[in-house]
C-alpha cells in the first residue's frame, strides 16, 4: 500500500468536500458577450430568429406549423423553434437571458412578465398593430407604459362543473350569474355528500385568481403600481372563507387539498372524477375535457360577493403573450413575426384558439366557425362575459409572480390548523411584500 | 508499518559534487513536467468549471443580481438578510433533521446488510447487485414520482396497509406531519453504495481474528462489538462523512416529491430546494450564490467535527 488508511481517508473527504462546491458553479454568470452564436444576420442573407415556447403536443405540432408557413412565405428568414415544458422552460430562459443568448421571440407569461420587462430585457413592441383587439386585452402587456407583451390569447378565470357528478347527486347546476361565496361553498359541500365525491369544490384556496376577484369585489386590488394593493383583512377574510369550506366539507380535507395540488392536468380532481368542481382558465376546456373521457365540462362564472354576476370584477386575462429580446439582433423581424401571429388569418388559421381566444376581433370572427366545439364553447363565454369584466389588472411586479405559491402555503398552514387564519393572513401579506422588494 | 514509512528509512545518497546537483535537480524538474502534463486534465477541469465559477459566486454573493441585469454591489446585504429569513431557518431545520436521521439510519441498514451478505451465501453477487440497484436509482426523477404515487392518500402504501386491515387514510406526502419521513426512508432505502463499501472493509478483516476468538468463546455479539467494529472503524467513518456531505445537497427527492415547492407548508423544504427558488423562481441570484456559500461553511463545519471526533473511535490498525 501506498497510502495508509488514514491518509486515504483524509484525502478521500478532502475531495468529496470539493465536490460539494461544484454546485455553486451552477450560480455563476455566463459570459455578458454572447458572440457570434446565434447570430449570422446580416452576413449570409437570412435572418435568424430563435422562437421559444412552453406547451403541449398540439400546441408544438401548431406552432412548427406557423413556423413553416412563415419562412415560406418569407424565404429570407429562418425561424429555428425551441419548444419547452413549462417549469423547465423558465430555468432555461432565465440562464439564456443571463448568458446574453436569449431567444428573439419569447412566449411569456403574465407571472413573469414584469420580472424581464422592469429590467429592460424586452423589446418595445409598439410597432405590433393593436388597433383591432378587444378592449382590455392590450394593457396586461404593457410594462411602466411600454408595450412589452403582444396578448396571444384570451382567457378568463373559471370554475369547470362535472355535469355527471351534478347528475349523480340529483342536482341542478348552480345559477352562476346569481351566487355569492357561502352559496357556491354550500353547493359545493351538498354535491360531495349527495355524490360522494371528495372535492366539492378543488383547488380553491391557492387559486390567485380566485383570490384576486374576492379582493377586487371588496374594492381593493391584488397589486397596485406602489406594490401590495391588499391588506391583511382581505386575506384574513380569504382564508376564513376556504376553512369554512373545509368543516363543510365542500372543499377536502386539508391532506387532499395538499396532495391535488402536486397534480398535473390529466391527473387532476375533476379529470380522475374526484371533484364535482374546480378552478381552471377557459383556454383548458378542451384538454380537461379530452382527459376526462370527452364529455365537455360546463363553464360556471366565478361568485361574487353581492350574488351579481356584474360586480364579481373579473377580467381578461392573457393566457400568455409574445415578447421579444431587447438583444435581438433582428428586432425588426421579430417584431414582424409577432405583428404577423396577431393580425393575419394564415397564423390564426393554423393555431385556432390553443392559445387562448384570439384578441383580434377579426381574426375571432374569421376562425370561428373553423373551431371545435369546445373552442365555440370558450368562444362564446368570453363573448357573454363581455359586460361583466372590470378593469384589466397591472401586471404583477417583479416578485409578485409568486403570490399563488405563498397564498397556498399560508393557506394550507391555516387548513391544518397549524396557525389561525388572523396569523395566516398575516405571514402570508408580510411574505408577499418583501419578496416584491427585489 | 506502511510503506510511506519504509520509504523514509531508505538511504539517499547525497549529491557530491555540483554537476550532480544540477543533474538532479533537471532530472526532477523532467519529472515534475510530466506529472503536470498527466494532470492536465483534471487541472482544466478544476480551474474552469469549478474554481471558476466557485469564484464567480463568492463575488455574486455580496451583489444584487437578477440574472436578467448586470450584477450590483451590495456588501454583506444578502448574508444581512439571511438572519431574518424564516423561510431559510425553516429550510435549514428541515435539512438538518433530513442530515441527523437520515445518514445514520441508510449507515445501519447499510452495515447490516453488508454482514449478512458477507456470511458468504450462495449467489452473493446477485443479491450485492440487487441491493445496490436503489442507489442507482433513488436520486433519479422516476423514483422520485413512483414515491410520491406511492405514498398518497390511495397509493400502494395505503392499499398495502388496508389489505392488512388498517384503514390508512393518512396521505403521507400531504401531511406536514409525515411528508420529511418519507423522503427520509427514499434516503435509507438508497444505501447501496455505502453498502458496497462496507462489504468490501469488512472482506479485508482477517478471519483469524474470528477464529481465534470463537477459540476463546467469544459470541457472536461479542466479535462484532470486539473485532468487526474496531477493525471497520475508518471504513464507517468514510462513509458517514461522505454520507453527510450528500445528504446536505439533497435536491431531486425533494424537488419532485413536493413538485418545487417544498411543501406540504415548507415540511420538505430542503436547503438546495429553497436556495433554487431563490435563484431561479424569484431572480435572486445574489441571495442564492450567498446561500451556496453558508452552504458550504455549515459542510465545511460538520467535516471538520467529524475529523476532530474521529479521533476518540476510529481505530486505525495499521
Amino acid at each position: 500500500m501506498a497510502l495508509n488508511r488514514r491518509q486515504f481517508l483524509i484525502g478521500a473527504g478532502g475531495l468529496a468536500a470539493a465536490a460539494t462546491t461544484m454546485g455553486l458553479g451552477a450560480c455563476a454568470p455566463g459570459s455578458q458577450g454572447g458572440g457570434s452564436q446565434g447570430g449570422g444576420g446580416g452576413q449570409g442573407g437570412a435572418t435568424e430568429l430563435a422562437l421559444a415556447w412552453w406547451g403541449n403536443p398540439t400546441r408544438n405540432k401548431n406552432t412548427q406549423a406557423m413556423i413553416d408557413a412563415y419562412m415560406k412565405a418569407n424565404p429570407d428568414v429562418k425561424i429555428s423553434g425551441q419548444p419547452g415544458e413549462f417549469n423547465s422552460y423558465w430555468d432555461k430562459l432565465a440562464t439564456q437571458t443571463a448568458g446574453g443568448q436569449a431567444p428573439d421571440i419569447i412566449q411569456m407569461d403574465m407571472n413573469y412578465i414584469s420580472e424581464y420587462g422592469t429590467r429592460g430585457a424586452l423589446l418595445d413592441l409598439s410597432g405590433v398593430d393593436t388597433t383591432k383587439f378587444v378592449e382590455g386585452t392590450v394593457d396586461s402587456g404593457k410594462i411602466n407604459d411600454k408595450l412589452v407583451g403582444i396578448n396571444a390569447g384570451i382567457n378568463s378565470a373559471i370554475i369547470f362543473a362535472n355535469p355527471k357528478i351534478f347528475e349523480k347527486a340529483k342536482m341542478d347546476m348552480p345559477d352562476d350569474k346569481t351566487w355569492t361565496w357561502d352559496q357556491m361553498l354550500e353547493i359545493a359541500a351538498e354535491v360531495a355528500s349527495k355524490s360522494g365525491v371528495p372535492f366539492g369544490m378543488a383547488s380553491m384556496v391557492g387559486s390567485d385568481p380566485m383570490f384576486g376577484t374576492f379582493v377586487r369585489q371588496q374594492g381593493k386590488e391584488l397589486f397596485t403600481p406602489d406594490g401590495l394593493g391588499f391588506d391583511v383583512a382581505e386575506a384574513q377574510a380569504w382564508y376564513e372563507l376556504n376553512l369554512k369550506g373545509v368543516k363543510a366539507k365542500a372543499l377536502g380535507t386539508p391532506e387532499q387539498i395538499s396532495e391535488e395540488s402536486a397534480k398535473p392536468l390529466d391527473q387532476s380532481a375533476i379529470v380522475v372524477g374526484t371533484a364535482a368542481m374546480q378552478y381552471y382558465n377557459s383556454n383548458q376546456l378542451e384538454a380537461v375535457s379530452n382527459a376526462a373521457g370527452g364529455d365537455l365540462m360546463e363553464m360556471l362564472r366565478g361568485p361574487s360577493l353581492a350574488g351579481k354576476a356584474t360586480e364579481r370584477k373579473t377580467w381578461y386575462k392573457a393566457s400568455m403573450l409574445w415578447s421579444a429580446s431587447a438583444k435581438s439582433k433582428n428586432p425588426e423581424a421579430a417584431t414582424a413575426w409577432i405583428n404577423w401571429f396577431a393580425n393575419t388569418p394564415e397564423a390564426a388559421n393554423i393555431d385556432l384558439a390553443e392559445r387562448g381566444i384570439p384578441p383580434n376581433s377579426e381574426i375571432l370572427a374569421e376562425v370561428t366557425p373553423k373551431l371545435s366545439p369546445a373552442q365555440k364553447v370558450v368562444a362564446k363565454y368570453i363573448e357573454d362575459i363581455k359586460t361583466e369584466v372590470g378593469t384589466t389588472p397591472i401586471a404583477p411586479p417583479p416578485g409578485g409572480g409568486t403570490i399563488a405559491a405563498v397564498l397556498f402555503r399560508h393557506g394550507t398552514d391555516v387548513l391544518f390548523g397549524r396557525t389561525s387564519a388572523a396569523e395566516g393572513a398575516q405571514k402570508f401579506v408580510d411574505e408577499l411584500k418583501s419578496n416584491l422588494q427585489v | 508499518m506502511s510503506a510511506i514509512s519504509e520509504l523514509s528509512h531508505i538511504h539517499v545518497e547525497k549529491p557530491k559534487t555540483a554537476e550532480e546537483r544540477q543533474q538532479r535537480r533537471k532530472e526532477a524538474g523532467r519529472d515534475n513536467k510530466a506529472g503536470y502534463l498527466f494532470l492536465l486534465p483534471w487541472l482544466i477541469g478544476l480551474v474552469l468549471i469549478t474554481l471558476g465559477p466557485m469564484l464567480a459566486s463568492l463575488y455574486l454573493s455580496f451583489t444584487n443580481y437578477s440574472l436578467i441585469q448586470a450584477p450590483e454591489w451590495t456588501g454583506l446585504d444578502n448574508y444581512a438578510r439571511m438572519l431574518d429569513d424564516p423561510r431559510l431557518h425553516k429550510s435549514l431545520v428541515v435539512t438538518f433533521i433530513y442530515v441527523i436521521v437520515g445518514v445514520p439510519l441508510q449507515l445501519i441498514v447499510a452495515l447490516a446488510i453488508a454482514l449478512l451478505l458477507n456470511e458468504g451465501m450462495k449467489g452473493l453477487a446477485f443479491y450485492r447487485s440487487i441491493f445496490y440497484l436503489p442507489s442507482m436509482l433513488g436520486s433519479s426523477v422516476a423514483i422520485a414520482v413512483l414515491w410520491r404515487q406511492m405514498f398518497e392518500v390511495d397509493g400502494l402504501v395505503n392499499q398495502v396497509l388496508r389489505l392488512f386491515g388498517i384503514p390508512a387514510t393518512t396521505s403521507w406526502i400531504a401531511d406536514p406531519q409525515w411528508a420529511l419521513w418519507t423522503i427520509i426512508l427514499l434516503h435509507v432505502w438508497t444505501f447501496g453504495s455505502p453498502m458496497v463499501i462496507f462489504l468490501a472493509g469488512l472482506r479485508q478483516i482477517p478471519g483469524m481474528y474470528y477464529e481465534a476468538a470463537s477459540v476463546d468463546g467469544a459470541s457472536r455479539w461479542a466479535q462484532f462489538r470486539k473485532i468487526t467494529l474496531p477493525l471497520l472503524s475508518p471504513i464507517i467513518f468514510f462513509n458517514l462523512v461522505l454520507q453527510i456531505i450528500n445528504a446536505f445537497q439533497t435536491f431531486t427527492q425533494a424537488f419532485v416529491v413536493s413538485n418545487g415547492t417544498g411543501g406540504p407548508a415548507d415540511e420538505t423544504l430542503f436547503y438546495t430546494l429553497y436556495l433554487y427558488q431563490r435563484g431561479f423562481v424569484q431572480f435572486q441570484m445574489g441571495y442564492a450564490a450567498a446561500m451556496a456559500w453558508l452552504l458550504v461553511v455549515i459542510i465545511a463545519v460538520f467535516t471538520a467535527i467529524n475529523f476532530f471526533l474521529s479521533k476518540y473511535w476510529v481505530f486505525y490498525g495499521d
